[in-house]
């Protein structure tokens, strides 16, 4: 079967879009056959990340709707091999997801042989957030090192284990805490969260810790996953883990704050 | 040990449950704020269940964020709801609401003690202070805007409770990791129903409806293991031992 992993947060603006990117470009890059699936229906930002926004004709809606064949509408990255993106629709209406539909795009999905499947779930616990859980083997939960985004993951967290396709045969969807936008200057100055603070209240496996960075802006500016960008701090904790991810022990990084060589201090 | 003892009054000593028979805001409005005003101490801050069962259909043109928020801006900590149909379940849910599933109390609000019934005006406190038996074990976290409801006994908590979860048990309460949500033992009327946990970060504690939010609370156990039980009318926090 392929394994349907949902990166999902309740909170919006936290990093989900940006994650699903990384992650999806860095399981292919490992040669797993990976498709990454947008449900921001009319919000949709994935394509933009992936650089592909040009490229797109037909949408996951179109396919649901029986419109356009999923071989129609999956759009092969340009960056790496064995990767395609299946674009959110921009104007369609958000009924437009049902558990049928998406059920059957993911069936088909698995019988053109996807190891992995990336759910871009959008913000909100809605329609459109539960539908990108509903099939979901594991969730990568993105959390913020703030309050309302910590409360928003727990929220969430009992929605995978409520209400997914798994939780309704009594079985339960894999979490991973991955905490991004994290500043360890910022933790230390008592203006965020600690990881560890994190940790103790939602009591989730955490997978890894992605440093607030320029270079995310930049890798989205530029339409490349910030994966790629491989001497960029966040680049290599999204490469981390997608490691870890995939079984191997590695590590955390960037969790303290760097200390300033001379030049650097002199020069910023 | 007695030093550390912290005496706590109880200011209600029931969970009110409102029937609703209207789904007219402003009619319920009226109605609960002339209740109110003759008998504030009744109903300050305190916990309300809501039951639709009286609505029927007219439940489906119920306005949940609008009740709930209404609710609150009189004083109300609305626990929950419960008897809405079905199509109304999601709506509920985002509207912050705790949906209590159709189970054995449903529809019987007397179980839960008294009764506020904005038609009738007449609250009547009808008490069954019942002995609860069996047990139900819950294995995983209880997380933010989930709910354990569970009249029929006690409850196990292996792990912990979030902030913005609620556990309401006609029994005891055990939670064996941090307590961080709202917890109301003894829901029937049962006195002798106690809660214990690991590390009190409770919101707020209530046993057989005397209830405290646990900011108003001087103790020094926040954070420590700890055992809430009734002394008479006293609401105590102290030490498991
Ligand atoms: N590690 C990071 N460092 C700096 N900026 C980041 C980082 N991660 C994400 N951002 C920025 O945060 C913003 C939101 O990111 P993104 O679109 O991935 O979030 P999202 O959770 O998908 O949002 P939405 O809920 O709207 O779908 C973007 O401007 C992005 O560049
Ligand atoms: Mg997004």
């Amino acid at each position: 079967m392929s394994r349907i992993v949902v990166v999902t947060s309740g909170k919006g603006g936290v990093g989900k879009t940006t994650t699903s990117a990384a992650f999806a470009t860095g399981l292919a890059m490992r040669g797993y056959k990976t498709a990454v699936i947008d449900f921001d229906v009319g919000l949709r930002n994935l394509d933009l990340i992936m650089g592909c926004e040009r490229r797109v004709v037909y949408d996951f809606v179109n396919v649901i709707n029986n419109e356009a064949s999923l071989n129609q509408a999956l759009i092969r990255d340009k960056h790496v091999e064995n990767l395609h993106i299946l674009p959110a629709s921009q104007t369609r209406d958000k009924d437009a997801l049902t558990p049928e539909g998406v059920g059957r795009v993911m069936d088909d999905l698995h019988e053109l042989g996807f190891d992995f499947i990336v759910c871009d779930s959008p913000a909100g616990i809605e329609r459109g957030a539960h539908m990108a859980m509903y099939y979901a083997d594991d969730a990568i939960v993105v959390t913020n090192p703030e309050v309302s985004s910590v409360r928003d993951s727990d929220r969430i967290l009992g929605l995978l284990q409520s209400k997914t396709h798994r939780a309704e045969r009594g079985e339960s969807v894999r979490e991973h805490l991955l905490i991004t936008r994290y500043s360890p200057a910022r933790v230390q100055a008592g203006e965020m969260l600690a990881m560890e603070d994190i940790l103790e209240i939602l009591a989730v496996p955490l997978i890894g810790v992605i440093p607030e960075s320029q270079s995310v802006l930049q890798a989205s500016n530029s339409g490349a996953p910030v994966i790629l960008d491989k001497v960029s701090d966040a680049g290599q904790a999204y490469d981390d883990f997608v490691r870890r991810f995939l079984g191997e022990t590695v590590p955390h990084r960037f969790l303290e704050v760097e200390k300033k060589g001379f030049f650097k201090k002199l020069f910023g | 040990m007695s030093g550390e003892l912290v005496e706590i009054k109880g200011e209600m000593t029931l969970l009110s449950v409102l029937r609703l028979a209207s789904a007219n805001l402003e009619t319920i409005q009226e109605k609960l704020q002339n209740k109110r005003d003759s008998l504030p101490q009744l109903f300050d801050n305190s916990p309300l269940l809501v039951d639709c069962s009286p609505l029927g259909e007219a439940c489906l043109t119920l306005d949940m964020l609008g009740l709930r928020e209404m609710l609150l801006t009189l004083g109300f900590i609305p626990v929950g709801i419960r008897n809405i149909a079905e199509e109304c379940v999601e709506k509920a849910m985002q509207a912050g609401w705790s949906v209590l599933r159709a189970g054995r109390a449903t529809g019987a609000p007397s179980r839960l003690g008294r009764s506020v019934e904005p038609e009738m005006v007449a609250i009547e406190p009808k008490v069954t202070a019942s002995t609860a038996t069996s047990v139900k074990v819950v294995d995983r976290p209880l997380r933010s805007g989930q709910q354990v409801y569970f009249p029929e006994g006690s409850l196990v908590i292996l792990q912990h409770t979030s902030a913005g979860s609620e556990i309401l048990a006609g029994g005891s309460v055990h939670v064996y990791g941090s307590l961080r949500g709202r917890v109301l033992a003894g829901i029937g009327g049962d006195t002798s129903a106690r809660i214990f946990c690991q590390k009190l970060e409770a919101e707020l504690v209530s046993i057989a409806g005397h209830y405290r939010l646990l900011d108003d609370m001087d103790t020094n156990l926040k954070g420590s293991p700890a055992m809430v039980w009734l002394d008479g009318e006293k609401l105590k926090i102290t030490p498991m031992f």
